[in-house]
């Protein structure tokens, strides 16, 4: 299968949500899903740093949050559906978020990736806000 | 007796949402899509189905990621209110429930040893309310209510491909043998092929995407046989939830009749496709009554009940 990973820092193919996944990325999901509530989304907003440590985030997992580095985020066991509700918080478009796990460009992650046909460039639809699937 | 008069399959991707809240459904991005859903609308009008079970999976809303995640949980409330899934609460209505068949569905199950979660309360996330909203749009009320199921799609293990056909059969088989006289829909949601996370991010397959949809109606039982590994590759870590579209055709009768497909790539990152399948012993007879179609509903019932017993 291809969501076998050839090494810990590699970000595989099909990351499945596996047992080490779920383990290793409770934390930064559990701090993610509580997005859910608003109160919550205040206080994130209000003191982010603050508020990965009342959720007990690695060293890592909160620089990866802090520095919206979803490829990261996902290597530390993150779940799409979980760090998705980050971006309620701090708009980030889901496709921007795919383009940066293959590590390309966004444009070219539309076109060449999804094949989508894109308004001319700086045009306000291409950045247009989309929501995950 | 009530009667199961057919299965619809449905992408159930949130974007579908957001574009119809920020008034988009006739922006040209996304009209081709919403106006491939008409023939099925108007189906739906004239079928017009007194309860719609409603296969989906939870994004983290209660049932996925937190305290516990089932397998298998069926609601039996009242009603189900759309939940906060991070962008606030959507201005939808809240959907009523059929909680009377929903124990009927769960007695069936347990004694077939299906043993689902019994879920009193739930909030249900766009897995249940985009479904709503392109078979049935905006209405002040839905003229409709809702059993919804509740299959972990997530976090693995998930269930077997087989295991949601073989739950299907139970399920259409406690629809059959409900003494009530609604006229019942099953609504398979999820997929088509997308993945969201990893380095194959973005992956869509349309041509397994159009396979699929012949397949289900036509062959289910081979797409029923794959692994869950296979519905991975295939569709993408996030498609393999297409599964979930086996619980749909499991609790319809071996032949159906395709009566509209629609397939649109992408939406948002996602192969986008719907079907409505009609159950061939009422084909032909929605918004009429067919004999054929009360004689095969007895008979069920009646072997059911025997059964049972």
């Amino acid at each position: 299968m291809t969501h076998e990973r050839d090494s810990d820092d590699d970000l595989p193919q099909v990351p499945l949500f596996d047992r080490e996944h779920q383990r290793r990325g409770r934390a930064m999901n559990m701090m993610a899903m509580s997005l859910n509530r608003k109160v919550n989304r205040v206080l994130f907003k209000r003191d982010e740093l603050a508020y990965l440590e009342r959720y007990g985030l690695s060293e890592e997992q909160k620089r990866a949050v802090v520095n919206r580095d979803w490829r990261e985020m996902v290597r530390l066991g993150g779940n799409l559906f979980c760090i998705l509700k980050i971006t309620a918080v701090d708009p980030y478009p889901i496709t921007k978020i795919g383009a940066d796990q293959r590590g390309m460009d966004h444009d070219d992650f539309l076109r060449n990736i999804l094949g989508k046909r894109l308004p001319a460039p700086g045009s306000e639809k291409a950045a247009d806000q989309e929501m995950g699937a | 007796m009530a009667r199961l008069i057919a299965g619809l399959g449905t992408s159930h991707i949130p974007s579908i949402g957001v574009a119809l809240d920020a008034g988009k459904r006739d922006d040209p991005e996304w009209k081709p899509f919403f106006d491939g859903y008409e023939p099925a609308r108007d189906w739906i009008a004239d079928a017009a189905p007194d309860v719609a079970v409603v296969i989906y999976n939870d994004h983290g809303l209660e049932l996925s990621f937190q305290r516990t995640v089932p397998t298998f949980a069926v609601g039996a409330a009242d009603r189900y209110a759309p939940g906060d899934e991070g962008w606030g609460v959507r201005d939808i209505p809240a959907f009523d429930g059929a909680p009377d068949f929903s124990w009927h569905l769960i007695d069936m199950l347990v004694e077939e040893e299906f043993d689902p979660t019994i879920c009193h309360e739930l909030d249900v996330d766009h897995g249940v309310q985009v479904p709503l909203e392109l078979f049935w749009g905006r209405p002040d009320a839905w003229p409709v209510r809702i059993v919804p199921i509740a299959v972990n799609m997530l976090c693995f293990p998930i269930p077997k491909p087989g295991r949601c056909f073989r739950f299907g059969k139970v399920l259409g088989e406690a629809i059959r043998n409900w003494p009530g006289d609604e006229k019942f829909v099953v609504i398979g949601t999820g997929g088509l092929s997308h993945q969201l996370q990893g380095a194959r991010a973005g992956f869509n397959a349309p041509e397994a995407d159009r396979a699929f949809l012949r397949d289900i109606a036509e062959r289910p039982e081979t797409l029923a046989a794959l692994s869950r590994e296979d519905f991975v590759e295939r569709f993408g870590s996030e498609g393999a939830e297409l599964i979930m579209w086996l619980v749909m055709r499991g609790a319809l009768d071996d032949a159906v009749r395709t009566v509209h497909a629609h397939y649109h790539v992408p939406v948002s990152m996602t192969g986008a496709g719907m079907i409505v399948m009609e159950n061939e012993t009422v084909a032909g007879a929605s918004g009429g009554e067919r004999a054929s179609a009360e004689a095969a509903g007895s008979v069920q019932a009646g072997r059911a009940s025997a059964r049972t017993a």
